[in-house]
């Protein structure tokens, strides 16, 4: 409680205060910067969508702002809009070219997304400059401020509706950021192949975070057209870009606050360089911010030194430059620049990040306490093991090239059975959990669960139909706490549609997420570390919270692609343990598994693989005994040397 | 409309989509070994461009002018690599993209200052009078062009199949963790591929700017082209790049004639959007299997 008392009366205070300033300076402009503050916070807000949660270079943002501008420009200088239905268009703009700009971006991540949102701003650009009949082109596009319900909009007038509409957009995001949606985000970014096989859908939560920044984008365009009154088609471009970054980076990734506080950066930025005097000052507190932080982190070793010396070294030259050069607006790019690789390498968390931590510490704000799990049976619910068939396999095939990994594969997994799949490297396990899962699409044969065909090549929609898995290589969301982890993946508890979400209305379903998530940690032993990051449990903590995770699914069928791999003897145990205790939930399992000790103590049947085929089939006993099998992982019974593993496809 | 004046346009236009073809170039040397690409690739064309300028204009001759050129590219590349991508390498992260775009920001503010904000002539021997082959004409400069970018890809070629190092440079590209098992630095390889894709793009300045001239803003013109051809080809698809590039200068000049020349550039960057969504990897790339 204290907590939140705390940071939303940081937030009440600084916006009360902000709302007062016009009655208290009549400076036209300092009135001015802070109204382009307000709307630069907006703008880099939608900006930390992407780069922040989404954790993408996003380089079209720029594009947005633009667009935004043109439309608000046009709809009241051709349509004669007046500003509110001028600022909606805005948006709606950003909105539906941001989503068909995620359309073809959908399947890209890192450099590729990068060009992706490049070349569409380049695009804009072009556009903007050469549609001339339209937007005047290079001449530019001059409009006024309708007057809102009679009232003219004098400076503090429309200074107090950015305010209130970045105060509004404050609200809606933080509700947003902190519910399924802000989580799904961040899942997205840590493991788009995770996100998907929780049935959490990567497609429409990329789609929707990058058309809700844009969105934002398009609003802060109308309302930056409405501040200058005048458009040009060369204000939206690259330069532009690396400044938004800029402000992203330094205030903080994933944080309102540092949005603003970025938003400030870029709004006294041009007022530092331009007063060299200035610009020495603050060059030489950057410089010392440095030294100290490379310092401190060099002597506790939790830096690498290129991490401590280069912002050393990018601040000195920002030193020596300030006092060499004379005019300090001729470099201006340079500066950014500087600027940006210091906060980039030394401070990647960015201001907000870094006092968030020594705020926290000063303050000693607890986190909110958790609520009391749920019952284990409301989350889980027990369910019949009947023994009748639940996944029929039909001949199933799955070719690289030439390579068979799968080659014919015809099983029955039993309702309430723990079935083994074994076999030498390359026999093609993982290639036929891949396929069942939906990773891959088959090469030919059926996948039948209950009767009723599961889709084939889509994760997310395998997960629908009630198929859960863990991978061989872990794919926790690193970022997100444990019990995050397991509330991402939940199924059925989240049912609030948007509006109400961003309303802040969905907090009674994220207490009853909490309660279910706990309850999962309870199971595996996690209870007590709920609140810490998925990277930073141990490894066998790790494996267990992989298998939490596909339970919130509460799966029909469970896949553990060899749960026990690489743990030590004791975390061995207490993974059979808990994959025991799922069992007698009735929840059916497919357990890959290098170690027979966990497959002869857990398995009633093991079917072995070898070669993309099945060669034998029956208790774990029976299986140890058949020559097939001591064939398989022995070699010929004539060559008695262990044969060499030299398949080349992936266990 | 003269077909004889189409086919003068595309020509002239796919020569010139051989310099993009070579940036591009520059993009996959340093995709191969550390799957990461310099964002401020045009910068370092441009920055090397007026180095050479700045050699021609104290006297050297322009074959000796050529080695120094693609010295201090190679040696920008260096700089690219140590400050902008090493430390995201060992951390697997992506912070390489926002460092490369910032170091070729400082480039550009640098170049700005020091070289000014116009653009100038580049002095070059090779003469600009053309030459009719098969009824279109055909500059000297354009055949220099063409023969620069196919003999330096051709000898960077030889020397990745023929060269111990250029096997270890390949092995890198292949399996990095592979390649360090068998004694193989993959961090100097790395270094490596940025100083060859450095001074790659200081010919690929020098080849270019005697036909556009230098100045500051040819870094944007010619990167959004070099990102459009290493895209659409693929950015592991070695000579594609030459056949997309080409195709492409020869779209973009005749785009310029027939829509505007504002809309030059348009082309391109469709074709760069349409690739990413239709074939990530390219036209000639590799398909990736997903593997967990």
């Amino acid at each position: 409680m204290k907590r939140i008392l705390l940071l939303r009366g940081a937030e009440l205070i600084v916006f009360a205060f902000l709302a007062t300033i016009p009655m208290l300076v009549v400076n036209p402009y300092a009135l001015g910067l802070l109204t382009l503050l307000a709307i630069y916070g907006i703008l880099l807000i939608g900006l930390d969508v992407t780069v922040g949660y989404l954790g993408q270079v996003n380089l079209g943002h720029v594009a947005f702002l633009g667009l935004g501008a043109y439309a608000a420009g046009l709809a009241v200088t051709r349509f004669g809009l007046g500003m509110g239905p001028a600022l909606l268009a805005a948006m709606a703009v950003g909105l539906v070219l941001g989503g068909l700009l995620a359309l073809p971006a959908l399947r890209l991540d890192g450099p590729q997304f990068a060009l992706a949102t490049l070349s569409f701003a380049a695009l804009s650009t072009t556009a903007l400059n050469e549609l001339e009949g339209v937007t005047g082109g290079a001449q530019g596009l001059s409009l006024i401020r309708p007057p809102v319900f009679g009232h003219v909009m004098t400076p503090p007038l429309f200074y107090w509706l950015c305010m209130a509409l970045l105060a509004v957009v404050w609200m809606l995001m933080r509700n947003l950021l902190a519910s399924q949606w802000g989580r799904a985000f961040e899942a997205l970014r840590d493991s788009p192949i995770a996100t998907d096989a929780m049935g959490v859908g990567t497609y429409r939560h990329k789609v929707a975070a990058f058309s809700l920044g844009s969105g934002l984008g398009g609003l802060a365009g109308g309302l930056y057209a409405f501040n200058f009154q005048y458009l040009q088609p060369q204000s939206y471009t690259y330069d532009l870009m690396i400044i938004l970054l800029l402000g992203v980076v330094l205030g903080g990734r994933k944080s309102l606050w540092g949005a603003f506080v970025g938003a400030s950066v870029i709004v006294l930025l041009p007022n530092l360089l331009s007063n060299r005097h200035l610009f020495q000052i603050f060059s030489g507190l950057g410089f010392a911010m440095a030294l100290a932080a490379g310092v401190r982190g060099l002597v506790k070793k939790t830096t690498r030194p290129f991490q401590a010396l280069a912002p050393v070294a990018a601040m000195g030259i920002l030193v020596v430059g300030g006092l060499v050069v004379e005019n300090t607006e001729n470099w201006r790019k340079a500066i950014f620049a500087l600027m940006l690789f210091s906060v980039v390498v030394g401070l990647p968390e960015g201001l907000m990040g870094f006092l968030s931590i020594f705020l926290a510490k000063l303050f000693r704000v607890p986190h909110a306490p958790l609520p009391e799990p749920s019952d284990l049976g409301t989350v889980l619910p027990s369910r019949a093991a009947d023994g009748t068939p639940l996944l029929i396999l039909d001949d199933l095939k799955r070719h690289f090239g030439g390579v068979k990994a799968v080659d014919g594969i015809s099983m029955t997994i039993r309702s309430g059975a723990i079935h083994g799949l074994i076999g030498p490297n390359g026999s093609g396990k993982s290639t036929l959990v891949n396929v069942i899962s939906g990773l891959y699409p088959p090469t030919s044969g059926r996948v039948q669960l209950r009767g009723s065909t599961l889709p084939s090549g889509s994760l997310f929609r395998v997960a629908q139909a009630g198929v859960a898995r863990t991978f061989q290589n872990l794919q926790l969301f690193g970022e997100l706490t444990a019990i995050e982890n397991i509330m991402v993946a939940l199924k059925g508890v989240y049912r609030s549609p948007l509006p109400l979400v961003l309303l802040g209305l969905g907090r009674p379903e994220e207490r009853r997420a909490q309660s279910d998530a706990l309850a999962l940690l309870d199971l595996i032993g996690l209870k007590d570390q709920a609140r810490t990051k998925a990277k930073d449990l141990t490894y066998g903590a790790q494996r267990f919270l992989e298998i939490a995770r596909a339970l919130a699914r509460k799966p029909d069928l469970l896949i553990l692609d060899e749960p026990a791999a690489g743990l030590a003897h004791p975390d061995v145990i207490q993974q059979i343990e808990i994959i025991r205790r799922v069992h007698q939930r009735g929840i059916s399992i497919i357990l890959i598994e290098h170690h027979m000790d966990v497959v002869s103590e857990l398995c009633d049947t093991v079917t072995v693989l070898d070669g993309g085929r099945i060669i034998a089939e029956g208790t774990p006993e029976e299986v140890k005994r058949h020559p097939k099998v001591v064939e398989a992982y022995l070699g010929q019974p004539i060559q008695p040397e262990l044969s060499g593993d030299a398949s080349p496809l992936p266990a | 409309m003269n077909a004889s004046i189409i086919g003068q346009m595309a020509v002239s236009g796919a020569l010139m989509g051989l310099v993009y073809a070579l940036i591009a170039y520059g993009f996959q040397l340093t995709y191969a070994t550390s799957k990461s690409i310099n964002f401020g690739q045009g910068e370092l064309v441009m920055v090397s461009a007026f180095f050479s300028l700045t050699l021609t204009n104290l006297g050297l001759p322009y074959w000796a002018m050529i080695p120094g050129g693609l010295l201090f590219g190679a040696l920008m590349g260096l700089v690219v690599e140590r400050a902008g991508v090493r430390l995201a390498l060992e951390q697997r992260s992506e912070g390489w993209i926002l460092l490369t775009i910032i170091i070729g920001l400082f480039f550009f503010s640098a170049a700005e200052n020091i070289w000014g904000r116009d653009d100038r002539p580049f002095p070059t021997p090779i003469s600009a009078d053309p030459i009719r082959v098969l009824g279109v004409d055909i500059t000297r400069l354009e055949i220099s062009v063409a023969v620069g970018v196919l003999g330096i890809m051709g000898l960077i070629e030889l020397f990745k199949r023929r060269t111990l190092l250029g096997k270890a440079f390949e092995a890198v590209s292949a399996d990095r963790d592979a390649a360090e098992l068998m004694g193989i630095s993959a961090t100097r390889t790395v270094m490596l591929s940025y100083g060859l894709s450095g001074a790659v793009a200081a010919l690929a300045g020098i080849l270019v700017s005697p036909i556009t001239t230098v100045g500051p803003t040819m870094a944007s013109a010619l990167i959004l082209k070099a990102f459009s051809v290493a895209v659409v080809a693929g950015l592991d698809s070695g000579f594609g790049v030459v056949l997309i590039g080409m195709f492409l200068g020869a779209l973009e000049s005749l785009s310029s004639f027939y829509l505007g020349s504002g809309w030059r550039e348009a082309p391109g960057l469709v074709l760069l959007i349409l690739a990413l969504a239709v074939r990530p990897t390219g036209v000639f790339g590799k398909a990736v299997i997903r593997k967990v």
